[in-house]
């Protein structure tokens, strides 16, 4: 009864995990093609909850440990109790709620990190946590991937930006507006096959735990299931707060930089995940991000923005492991202990919830218009309305980005 | 304790790899912006585009690790 009540609990934590992994992330791919109006941020959110979908279901080689040896977990170390998972989670969630609610990316397997290693502290004492896996794993790549995905951004919006120069006459760069759908799309790929898998990891290892599945069981049907729905929906939620920071709060991207900035984020990351040298897709991108904009001449960077992120990347791991070791010290009084913490978390969440809809974010305010204007308005006024305010939105986009658009290059540009 | 030459192979492999891309991206829409769009150019352009997508492709074959079996 006390190990299924646990596990229920985890499984339904997880899931939710994966939900605000989902809408965390989409940020990761779809800032750019957003910002510079090449996909409709609806159309944006779906395409890239789909590609989560799929990728959910393509790749279920579940990870042998869910920390990567951060924990000195398996036989001869510490054993993760389902406890332990339970509270780890929730301080992963908490911080991934905190930092949307504050429009900031930080990585959520960072955050997961974080929360399994303070309820490891707790649970099983300061052995039982490998701090040169740490180290080597979390903080310096942390470090290094904005500084490669930035050099690596850099240099490609250089080159797009020398490439397409025409010494007489417009340039002509509206044409990269077609190819950011598809390094987008690329990187949402990569992210659901990456992702939502380390969901899945941790609700079998807890299966296991609880003895609902043999040891090396891989996940049954409805885990890998439920996983590739919780991250779809949580993507095309779509966390626009993170967007718009992504998407404009660092820099203002023209197609060119968005298209740089997206295919070196693919490259980094798909480099990374096949040579053996994990980098954070979140971490990656903003980097990325920043590269482009540094590589276009004229344009300027919100280094204080830029520096709210970072300092959110390094407090993840200490903030995620502090709620995760609040909440393992809570759960160690037993069954009392774990409703506690449930009953907690769920009011955290709950709470930063309602904090984002009563004190909407400036730049969440068109969203709360939305709807707010769903309410009076019928289906087709609606509709219409949208439309209108789309069109005058893409307009309004293309005007400000001063790169022709994708009709002045002919029709057969557009088929392709 | 951290893999410097694995960092700097990475660090490498998608500096050369997006720099290609882009390269190669921009090229073909330099290409169709040539004034009078003559007809090799516009042949050119679409052969970057070409190399661009089986690019993508690539891409596609590393994410799904069902095609490369190991």
């Amino acid at each position: 009864m006390d190990l299924t009540l646990i596990v229920v609990l985890v499984i339904l934590l997880a899931v939710f995990f994966d939900f605000t992994n989902g809408f965390h992330d989409t940020a990761n791919a779809m800032a750019t093609p957003i910002a510079t109006g090449a996909m409709r941020p609806r159309v944006a959110v779906t395409v890239a909850a789909l590609l989560n979908l799929v990728g959910a279901f393509l790749s279920t080689e579940v990870a042998k440990t869910i920390s990567g040896g951060i924990i000195r977990e398996g036989p001869g170390g510490v054993e993760i109790t389902p406890t332990m998972i339970f509270a780890g989670l929730i301080g992963a969630v908490i911080w991934n709620m905190i930092t949307w609610l504050r429009g900031l990316p930080s990585s959520s397997s960072h955050a997961l990190f974080g929360g399994l290693i303070g309820a490891a502290l707790v649970g099983a004492g300061t052995n039982s946590v490998d701090f040169g896996v740490v180290l080597s794993k979390v903080v310096l790549p942390a470090l290094l991937a904005p500084l490669v995905a930035g050099l690596v951004g850099f240099l490609a919006t250089r080159l797009a930006y020398r490439i397409t120069r025409r010494p007489v006459g417009k340039n002509q760069r509206g044409g990269f507006r077609v190819g950011q759908i598809f390094t987008s799309s690329l990187v949402a790929l990569a992210h659901g096959t990456n992702d939502a898998q380390k969901t899945m990891g941790v609700i079998t290892l807890a299966l296991i735990a609880g003895g609902f599945l043999g040891s090396g069981a891989n996940p049954p049907f409805w885990v890998i299931l439920v996983c590739a729905l919780a991250i779809a929906l949580g993507t095309y939620t779509g966390g626009w707060r993170i967007i718009q920071t992504m998407g404009g709060g660092l820099t203002d991207i023209k197609a060119t930089q968005g298209f740089s900035a997206e295919a070196s984020t693919a490259a980094t990351v798909l480099a990374s995940s096949h040579l053996g040298f994990a980098l954070s897709t979140t971490q990656v991108s903003s980097g990325s991000i920043i590269g482009a904009g540094l590589g276009r001449r004229g344009s300027t960077i919100q280094w204080g923005t830029a520096g709210k992120i970072v300092i959110a990347w390094f407090i993840t791991l200490p903030a995620a492991g502090l709620v995760g070791a609040a909440c393992e010290l809570i759960a160690r009084i037993g069954v009392v202990g774990l409703v506690i913490d449930a009953v907690l978390g769920a009011g955290v969440i709950v709470g930063i919830f309602v904090a984002s809809r009563r004190k909407p974010h400036e730049q969440s305010n068109a969203l709360e218009v939305d709807v707010a204007m769903n309410s009076v308005l019928t289906r087709s006024e609606r509709r219409s309305l949208l439309k209108k305010r789309g069109d005058e939105l893409l307009a309004e986009r293309r005007r400000m980005s001063d790169e022709s658009s994708l009709f002045e290059l002919g029709a057969e540009e557009e088929v392709r | 304790m951290i893999n410097w030459g694995a960092f700097l192979l990475v660090a490498l492999v998608s500096l050369v790899s997006a720099g290609a891309l882009v390269t190669i991206y921009a090229s073909g829409l330099r290409l169709l912006a040539v004034d009078g769009r003559p007809r090799a150019a516009v042949v050119g352009a679409y052969a970057c585009f070409t190399v661009c997508a089986l690019g993508v492709l690539f891409g596609i074959y590393l994410i799904v690790p069902a095609l490369h079996a190991s």
